[in-house]
């Protein structure tokens, strides 16, 4: 245990264990989207290998489809199917591992076959291996891997052993050599997994840290800024009633004044941010319609020259997010295209939200500005906490939108296009239907055109 | 590492986990149902040639007299004989000078031009020390008793039968086999008995219910 590790207080640990763990469930997510379309193309793979080189068996010239074609299409089928539905809809499940483990060297066996036994095909075997050790992270699914290869090897070895070992009577050991191989790359996935494990707890233990020096200091700093807020507030309205409404002598006092209000008002921000990400509140779901909660988000918004247009359709069935929270991510990224638009001094900025999906499918909600873009770069970075482009930015804004959007199983990107604005795009998991059911949605049946909100007198 | 194996309690419930054990219960009974109907596939052999254990003399071809002759009965469209010419080889490799080679591929007196002109044909070609020749109407195949494509027979300088069997060890498989190992061993002088192997193809002849109509 590092001294680093030993200084971390128990609350700290106990939120690095779940960053952590929510890092380790983005890695299964993300390897059950790979792993998904990948048993398709393998099965693909296999059919085409069999209809390509055995379409057909004959007897004389009479011809039929080859076992092959149907190795392929059904056992292949078979084979793809737990690995499929396991990936797509438990993505997390400790057996889904497994299963997808057990799958890609069954695939292994079954092209082997389809091709003939060629020694070349043999390579799916290694491939395979190091795809279930990089994508999960987990050295356990190598052990049933294994554990079917060198299955495999022992019962053919039994039975069959030119299927396997090319001789006719080989040694009874015969099959340890060759688990041997895939016990010598398993030894080195093993290390890696164990190595990639450790970094990764690093890292959460080192996000907690931060999580907690940013709390520390957000509450240390909340009540002198109150106090400070109040002094000025006090200070300012002295000085008006002191010349009975009229300005001072010294035109500078309500200046500085005025300049301290200003500064104060970007301090209570970055501690509101900083204690915002320093927070994790759990989520209170319903159903809230997208467009009124657009509307709140835009009414939040401080005044600006930039027009902002509502373009959710108001009969878009209503996703199952925390109001509060949400509202914040529309707050947020919204804010954040405003500040952008900004930038752009040949023209007066437009943001547009849009919003489809829902039902059968996800929904998808597009904050789209017509600022001047970001870079390939900063677009990499732009969701990672302290991240910021900006002169009084905290980094924080976007980073708390990932996560609210990431606890609600959501995913969000951003595409820009330098020097044709910048959209966000966010998308949360299409409901189950008992959800829909169980909560009434609110519509309103009379804001179908686009809502246009903008301060007046600032156009 | 200990959380590398937890499973994530978030939007799980849906589906009891007793039917997921089912599902999955299943899905290996599946699974080792299609592979061992494939195995069983794959490792059943064709009918073995009743080969004459003399050169037989009504055939076209003439043996070798200073040197052992291959013989090879091949379906040119069959895709298991693929790994047998592969073998073939192999084999004609490893022989040199001590052996050559025959491949006759069927060629079906009513299947149109060119029916036995495949890709096959242009691989077993190929091979040095092999001559290709197209089987019209099965003759050859039945002079030498051949049923099943793949099928080798070796005869000796004298005409003698020596071996008789596929040089694979299932069907479409490629590498080392009973049937070639066997083959080695005479052209290595090393084997006096007839060698014996099973073969593994496509059947030469049509099923007898085809053949009637």
């Amino acid at each position: 245990m590092t001294l680093a590790a030993m200084q971390t207080s128990a609350p700290e640990a106990t939120r690095a264990d779940r960053l952590f763990d929510e890092h380790q469930d983005q890695l299964f997510r993300r390897a059950g989207r790979i792993f998904a379309p990948l048993m398709v193309i393998q099965w693909v793979f296999g059919i085409l290998i069999a209809v390509t080189f055995s379409p057909y068996g004959w007897a004389g010239k009479v011809k039929s489809i080859h076992v092959h074609v149907y190795a392929a299409v059904l056992l292949g089928a078979v084979i793809s199917s737990a690995p499929l539905l396991l990936s797509l809809t438990r993505p997390t499940w400790v057996v889904t591992r497994h299963v997808v483990a057990i799958a890609q060297m069954l695939w292994s066996a079954l092209l082997i076959h389809l091709t003939g036994g060629r020694i070349e095909t043999h390579f799916h075997v290694f491939v395979s291996l190091a795809f279930l050790a990089f994508l999960y992270r987990d050295w356990r699914v190598l052990v049933p891997a294994t554990l079917v290869v060198v299955s495999d090897h022992f019962v053919r070895g039994l039975l069959w052993p030119e299927s396997v070992y090319g001789v006719v009577n080989p040694e009874w050991w015969r099959f340890l050599e060759h688990a041997f191989w895939v016990a010598f790359e398993d030894a080195v996935l093993v290390i890696a997994c164990v190595a990639s494990v450790r970094e990764m707890r690093d890292v959460a233990r080192h996000g907690a840290e931060v999580e907690g020096l940013a709390a520390a200091v957000g509450h240390e700093l909340r009540n002198p800024l109150a106090a400070v807020r109040n002094a000025t507030t006090y200070i300012s309205k002295r000085l008006t009633r002191v010349n009975g409404g009229a300005p001072p002598a010294d035109p500078r006092i309500l200046q500085f004044v005025e300049l301290a209000d200003r500064e104060l008002e970007t301090c209570n921000k970055i501690i509101t941010n900083l204690l915002d990400f320093s927070r994790h509140r759990p989520l209170s779901v319903g159903a809230w319609p997208l467009r009124e909660l657009v509307d709140e988000a835009s009414s939040i918004l401080p005044p600006t020259s930039v027009m902002v247009v509502n373009d959710v359709p108001a009969d878009l069935p209503a996703p199952l997010v925390d109001k509060d929270q949400f509202r914040q991510v529309l707050v947020n990224v919204i804010q954040n295209a405003v500040e952008a638009t900004g930038q752009n001094p040949t023209s007066p900025g437009r943001i547009v939200i849009s919003a489809n999906g829902g039902g059968d499918g996800p929904w998808r909600i597009r904050v789209a500005d017509d600022g001047p873009g970001v870079s390939r770069e900063i677009a990499d970075k732009i969701f990672e906490p302290l991240f910021t482009t900006k002169t009084k930015g905290t980094g924080l804004g976007l980073a708390i939108v990932a996560r609210i959007v990431e606890a609600h199983q959501g995913s969000i990107r951003l595409d820009s296009t330098s020097g044709r604005g910048t959209s966000f795009v966010i998308e949360l998991p299409r409901a189950r239907a008992e959800d829909q059911e169980a909560r009434p949605t609110r519509r309103d049946a009379k804001a179908e055109l686009p809502s246009v909100s903008q301060a007046p007198g600032r156009t | 590492m200990g959380e590398c194996g937890r499973p994530s309690a978030r939007r799980d419930s849906a589906i009891p986990a007793v039917t997921w054990a089912v599902g999955l219960g299943a899905w290996l009974v599946l699974v080792g149902t299609g592979v061992v109907l494939l195995w069983s596939e794959k490792t059943t052999s064709g009918a073995a040639a009743l080969a004459p254990e003399r050169w037989p003399r009504d055939s076209a071809l003439t043996p070798e007299q200073e040197r052992a002759t291959i013989v090879m009965l091949a379906h040119p469209h069959c895709p298991c004989t693929r790994a047998s010419l592969g073998e073939l080889a192999s084999l004609m490799a490893l022989a040199g000078t001590r052996a050559s080679a025959h491949v006759l591929f069927l060629a079906p007196g009513d299947t149109g031009e060119g029916w036995e002109q495949t890709e096959l044909w242009r691989t077993a070609a190929a091979i040095p020390g092999v001559a290709v020749h197209a089987d019209r109407g099965g003759r050859e195949a039945a002079r030498f008793g051949a049923a099943t494509s793949g099928q080798a027979l070796v005869y000796d300088s004298a005409g003698r039968l020596r071996f008789r069997g596929g040089i694979t060890d299932a069907r479409g498989h490629y590498g080392d086999s009973v049937g070639k190992g066997r083959i080695v061993a005479l052209l290595g002088g090393s084997a006096d008995a007839l060698g014996v192997a099973p073969v593994f193809g496509c059947a030469l002849d049509e099923p007898p219910a085809e053949r009637r109509r």
